[in-house]
């Protein structure tokens, strides 16, 4: 069992504090994902576990050790970094050999094990290339198998895909995920990239301000976020601002509408664009029926956003899909929007 | 014939950025070496001074002085001790200004250069009212107790070398550093979390890929170093010989074939040398 255990763990420069009171169980062979914008804690906390940062408080176990004070050398994490960090002097063999030879395997096991490391990324037949020599994709499949060689007690990447094109950058993350699982390692992945982080984990890890915000799976953090920034960082919200009191919400252009939540005071309401209905007259038994204006639609081929205006304050976008029966609004329609009373609310 | 224009522009304008530069090395430098290498075979007369003729006596007369021998050998070792020295202390310096983020950076890499502004002869002054018998560390030494008498640490080959290794050490930090800036952290980071400890990370990793600054700083300061003459002139002291006074001495003499010979044995086995260095690292870094 080698899972990672993160506790109270902070982190101050100074005044500057990169991550406070940071709380993470991460399972034996889980893919844990941090996701974040940048300056939010989430490569500082990889840092830790790698050891290349030294907590100021708190403390970190792999499996069973605690290596809160221990150097990274006697750690047992396998590394990859956005710059794919392959020695430049090395050839393609002996980067990936480089982790078996510190970790003194006998040298007639060497080979055949980075053979292996290397037919894992198929990359067996460019061994004796220079990094130089290979295109990022490959140099980055190489630093995996660089980083997978050793058999690491838990495998650490940091943006990995962020240096590849579009195209490449879905290969290698299936390529990652794939191989994850395959060899059941415990991996902890760091991005800013929402798309990445949804597609390949099993449980997410959003942060902001040093702090982590929400743990929980896809669904946890895109259905059900708790607070404002989860709800704007994972997929995309519009956001009423204004009052709650009595399962009823007044918006700070004072509209009438129905919510689920027992709150009081001070409120935001977050609307997914793809759970709001546009239609051109209003619906009969459907709460939060409200009129208001096209103001800007957005066309990006598969669906299209609707911008709608329902008066000075309150603005929602609406995403409609775009099949040959939808009725594509133009700026300045007369429209009314709906959406279910289950609509997350936050205090401000 | 119009699609030559460009192509006829471009070698204009190489022209005339590349000829000054030539014309003033030319004739500055490569003329008068010639002019030398030429005197270097002639033959010297008490009397008449320097007879046309043809001659490789000046070498001859070098290679079996034991003199001469001395002086050579004692450059060697000072060029090679203080490029060693240089490249000790250099690479822990140079290593941390080329990592550090601090925003007094471009700071500490001005002081690592302010030596530099004074002049060699200046600077010897200072370690010569540092080191006499009656200069700050011997009189030091005596209130301490640690000395009964004044004591010189002046006129040795330690003293040259001391003073050398401070003129020198600025050159060779700055070869390191910049070759050091260029190699990715990540590279060391990697590395460690493999299981490389800090010296196998070094040996394995970083020394191989500064390679080129180290070469590069070593050739540099060891020019410099071979060829150093206020050094071993005013920190050395009249009996301590090396080869560029040398070659200036026997010019005071107008033994001129002498000096020209003595001057290009020190500039050939420089040369050589450096050789050498760039041979091998250059075999050492092959990237393909």
């Amino acid at each position: 069992m080698t899972g990672v255990q993160l506790e109270s763990v902070c982190k101050f420069y100074g005044d500057f504090r990169a991550t406070e009171d940071v709380n993470l169980t991460i399972a034996n062979g889980e893919f844990l994902v941090l996701l974040g914008p940048s300056g939010c804690g989430k490569t500082t906390t990889l840092r830790m576990v790698a050891g290349f940062v030294e907590p100021t408080r708190g403390s970190i176990r792999i499996g069973n050790v605690d290596v809160t004070h221990l150097p990274p050398w006697k750690r047992s994490t396998g590394l990859v970094f956005q710059s794919y960090a392959l020695f430049p002097h090395l050839t393609v063999h002996q980067n990936v050999a480089f982790g078996l030879e510190m970790r003194k395997v006998p040298k007639s096991e060497i080979s055949e094990k980075v053979m292996t490391a290397l037919q894992m990324v198929r990359l067996d037949h460019l061994g004796e290339r220079y990094p130089r020599q290979l295109s990022g994709g490959q140099q980055q499949r190489v630093a995996l198998a660089r980083a997978l060689a050793f058999r690491p007690d838990v495998l650490l990447l940091d943006e990995p895909l962020s240096n590849l094109d579009a195209k490449l950058r879905h290969e290698v993350r299936v390529e990652i995920r794939n191989l994850q699982q395959r060899l059941g390692i415990t991996t902890v992945m760091v991005t800013h990239d929402q798309e990445e982080a949804l597609t390949m984990a099993d449980r997410l890890v959003v942060m902001n301000e040093g702090r982590i915000q929400q743990v929980g799976s896809q669904r946890d953090l895109y259905d059900r976020p708790q607070s404002q920034f989860v709800a704007s960082f994972v997929g995309r919200s519009s956001f009423l601002n204004g009052r709650a009191g009595g399962a009823r919400f007044v918006t700070a252009g004072g509209l009438p509408v129905v919510i689920d939540s027992r709150l009081e005071g001070e409120a935001v309401i977050a609307l997914r664009p793809e759970r709001i209905t546009l239609a051109n007259a209003p619906l009969a038994d459907t709460p939060n029926n409200l009129p208001g204006e096209v103001e800007f639609v957005s066309y990006m081929g598969n669906l299209i956003d609707v911008h709608v205006r329902l008066n000075q304050h309150d603005h929602v976008i609406a995403q409609i899909v775009n099949r040959d029966d939808t009725n594509v609004p133009a700026v300045k329609d007369r429209v009314f929007v709906s959406w279910a009373p289950s609509s997350s609310v936050f205090a401000k | 014939m119009s699609a030559d224009a460009p192509q006829r522009s471009a070698a204009l304008t190489a022209t005339t950025l590349l000829g000054p530069a030539t014309f003033v090395a030319a004739l500055g430098v490569i003329g008068p070496m010639l002019y030398l290498l030429r005197y270097s075979f002639n033959q010297y007369d008490p009397r008449e001074l320097m007879i046309e003729t043809f001659t490789l006596k000046n070498y001859q007369a070098f290679f079996t002085n034991s003199y001469f021998l001395d002086a050579y050998l004692t450059t060697l070792r000072v060029g090679l001790f203080a490029t060693a020295v240089c490249l000790v202390f250099g690479f822990p310096l140079a290593y941390v200004l080329a990592r550090s983020t601090s925003r007094y950076k471009n700071l500490m890499i001005i002081a690592v250069v302010v030596p530099l502004f004074v002049g060699n002869a200046v600077r010897a002054a200072g370690w010569m009212s540092f080191l006499g018998s009656r200069g700050l560390l011997s009189v030091t030494l005596m209130n301490l107790g640690i000395t009964s008498g004044p004591t010189d640490f002046m006129y040795s080959e330690g003293t040259v070398i001391l003073g050398i290794i401070a003129v020198n050490l600025p050159y060779m930090v700055l070869s390191l550093q910049s070759v050091l800036e260029g190699i990715n952290r990540n590279l060391e980071e990697a590395a460690y979390s493999m299981g490389a400890r800090p010296l196998t990370m070094f040996r394995r990793i970083l020394l191989p890929l500064a390679l080129p600054g180290v070469a590069a700083g070593a050739i540099l300061t060891f020019i410099l170093a071979m060829n150093a003459y206020a050094t071993p002139v005013l920190l050395g002291g009249p009996s301590f010989r090396m080869m560029a006074p040398l070659v200036y001495g026997q010019f005071q003499l107008n033994n001129w074939p002498a000096a020209a010979a003595i001057a290009f044995i020190l500039m050939l086995t420089t040369l050589l040398l450096t050789m050498v260095v760039s041979a091998i690292t250059r075999q050492k870094f092959r990237v393909t």
